[in-house]
């Protein structure tokens, strides 16, 4: 699960690197920093100990019945003061003396009526030994000891006494505590704004990534049929291959449109002659051209529909493509005049705005107002009129005639959605399912709806490119 | 009436030729553009079938060089390409008509007659001269109602001269729109068909006029 997902996100694999040294980082700078000030408080408590020690040292001498003094009082008030946490003993341990009035022969003032318990090594002479040990209100000491030797006592012996400077371990471990907690802070908020900044550093990194979603969208919607903008120069090959990608499939697919339009053309010729050969035959084959007859009129409407297919599927839907409305109309107004002469069909088109314009591709759009124009013109008994207007992002072209109009259930067969091709009816035609299927691509729609003129209004919504 | 069939299928080409020679036209065929091109602009036809894929020319330039040279005749556009943005291209090139593959025999020599109609400026299929009337949907001449029983030479001429009443019409032109253009042609067969129709017509439909050719008009 854990490595599916280090797998699976860039940003969890980029965070959980970052998060991981950031972590190790802050513990071993921390444990390394803190590890170093023990040490140094350490040994200024102890040198601080030490230095007690030596002025000790310095001033012991021997009164004369051979106990041990000061020749000058200590100057450390700290010294003085009882249970201050700084202490001094001085012990006798020669081999003769007797034990108990030896060790505390003499002490400082702080330690009152306590005797520090030290261990019974014996430094040799000049060594200068660490112990702990329990001192006064069961405080834990930290102390250092020296043995000297005195022989120029009145009693002419050599004595020897341990000297001791202790102090309290909370001179040590109360500056550490309180350098710890500042340390561990400091490099909490180190490591907070760390993975703040390795977040942002994730997040504007693969912001380039999110663009080129976006821009893959648009390529999907048909907005772009390349990916568009600048992106950074490691995305920058992506996008180039990418974008040859889709140019070499688009060329494929032109390609193969193109065949299959050609293929489709090709084939209509040789059933047309097929058609004609069945129909000119005489009375003794009636049955074989009835047969051919029908199968010719099958296979010419597979072809149509997979040609209107094709020819709807091949809409580029280039970004920004327009059409000025009134040429289009006045070419296929043109083109039905001649096409229905004979029918006598008076094509009345409203005039609208000349600059009215489809957000689309011409040939769409001649392919959608050429059927619509010439269903009705075929349908209408003597007046086919057109109205074209514009309602906010909307185009809507409305083509009336004067024929005998359809049936609900008629109107939903001729647009023919839901009905494969080789289930329509005979003569039903192509053009309107075509209609709807390339209004569809564009976001618009076909209606079909009864006509003031008596006969069928059909009713194109499509997007308008507005002034 | 005289045909073109601009169409390099050669087996659909024979049986538009078969097809409209049976409907009582004078049939020509080119299979290229350019044989096209070149009989439509020095030979009077009547009408023009035109594919549009041709080799050596396509279809659509040997439409506009005949308009551009002030070729008239009326021209219906036989192809397979049926977008509508093809159909406005051959309409504004100079067609009269366009008409898809496949397509029905009878739809196309309907389109065909109709065409020769308008091009004379006749607006119905029932051509009237007085008490003769030819129907062109069905090659059929009728004097007060009895059908003439006329020869498919005898019935181009008259046919003729019915598209273009009140105008005079030489011997030459008729030698023209009557016959292909590999026939054995021989003015004075005119002369042949005119005093047979005259002699199945009522008297005085047909003049000649002197030195010119000839007319038909309905007796004052």
């Amino acid at each position: 699960m854990k490595m599916a997902m280090l797998r699976g996100s860039l940003r969890i694999r980029l965070l959980a690197g970052t998060l991981f040294w950031i972590a190790a980082s802050i513990l071993v700078a921390g444990w390394g920093l803190s590890n170093l000030f023990h040490q140094h408080v350490a040994s200024q408590f102890h040198a601080e100990l030490t230095t007690h020690l030596d002025r000790l040292t310095a001033q012991l001498t021997l009164d004369a019945q051979g106990r041990p003094q000061l020749a000058l009082a200590l100057s450390d008030p700290r010294l003085s003061r009882p249970y201050s946490g700084y202490y001094w003993q001085i012990d006798l341990i020669d081999a003769s003396a007797d034990s108990a009035s030896a060790v505390g022969q003499l002490r400082s003032r702080s330690l009152w009526d306590h005797v520090l318990a030290v261990p019974s090594d014996t430094p040799a002479d000049g060594e200068v030994h660490q112990h702990r040990v329990a001192g006064p209100e069961g405080r834990m000491l930290g102390m250092v000891e020296r043995s000297v030797g005195i022989d120029d006592a009145a009693d002419g012996k050599e004595h020897t006494f341990r000297l001791i400077a202790a102090a309290d371990e909370r001179f040590m471990s109360e500056p550490i505590a309180r350098f710890s907690g500042t340390l561990w802070l400091a490099l909490g908020v180190l490591a907070t704004g760390l993975i703040l900044a390795a977040l942002v550093q994730v997040w504007i990194g693969l912001a380039p990534l999110r663009r080129v979603r976006i821009a893959l969208g648009k390529v999907r919607e048909g907005e772009t049929q390349q990916l568009e903008g600048t992106f950074p120069a490691e995305i920058m090959p992506l996008i180039e291959e990418f974008n040859t990608v889709l140019a070499q499939n688009a060329d494929v697919v032109a390609r193969a449109r193109t065949h299959a339009g050609n293929l489709a053309h090709a084939l209509k010729t040789p059933l047309s002659v097929l058609a004609n050969a069945a129909a000119s035959q005489g009375e003794g084959s009636a049955e074989l051209a009835r047969l051919v007859g029908d199968q010719v009129g099958i296979a010419r409407r597979q072809v149509d529909y997979h040609l209107a297919r094709a020819r709807a599927a091949a809409t580029s839907r280039t970004p920004g493509a327009r059409t000025v409305l009134q040429p289009v109309i006045d070419g296929l107004a043109r083109a039905m005049r001649h096409i229905h002469a004979e029918r006598n069909i008076a094509l009345a088109i409203e005039p609208f705005s000349e600059s009215l314009s489809f957000r689309g591709e011409t040939q769409d759009l001649q392919e959608m107002l050429g059927n619509l124009i010439d269903n009705a013109c075929k349908w209408a008994g003597s007046r086919v009129e057109l109205h074209a207007h514009s309602h906010g992002s909307l185009l809507t072209i409305t083509i009336d005639d004067d024929g005998s109009g359809l049936s609900v259930v008629q109107r939903e067969t001729v647009i023919g959605r839901g009905v494969r091709a080789d289930e329509q009816v005979a003569g039903s035609g192509l053009g309107l399912s075509i209609v709807d299927d390339l209004a569809h691509l564009y976001g618009g729609q076909l209606e079909l709806a009864d006509s003031p003129l008596g006969g069928l209004r059909a009713i194109l919504t499509l997007p308008v490119v507005e002034p | 009436m005289r045909i073109l069939i601009v169409e390099d299928e050669p087996t659909l080409s024979a049986q538009l030729a078969a097809a409209i020679t049976a409907a009582d036209y004078a049939v020509d065929v080119a299979s290229n553009g350019l044989d096209g091109h070149f009989m439509g602009d020095t030979e009077p036809y009547d009408a023009v079938i035109l594919d549009l894929g041709l080799p050596q020319m396509d279809g659509i330039t040997v439409l506009r060089k005949w308009r551009a040279t002030d070729r008239r005749m009326p021209v219906l556009i036989l192809t397979a390409r049926d977008g509508w943005h093809e159909k406005v291209a051959g309409i504004d090139a100079g067609a009269d008509d366009y008409l898809t593959k496949p397509f029905h025999m009878e739809e196309l020599l309907a389109r065909l007659r109709a065409l020769i109609r308008r091009a004379g400026g006749h607006a119905s299929a029932e051509l009237v001269c007085g008490l003769l009337t030819l129907d062109t949907r069905n090659s059929r001449a009728t004097v007060a109602g009895q059908v003439l029983t006329l020869t498919s030479h005898e019935y181009r001429v008259l046919a003729y001269l019915m598209h273009h009443r009140d105008e005079v019409v030489s011997r030459s032109a008729l030698v023209e729109h009557i016959y292909a253009q590999d026939f054995d042609r021989d003015s004075n067969t005119v002369e042949v068909f005119i005093a047979r129709l005259r002699k199945k017509l009522p008297a005085g439909l047909i003049d000649t006029v002197r030195g010119l050719g000839y007319r038909l008009s309905s007796p004052k």
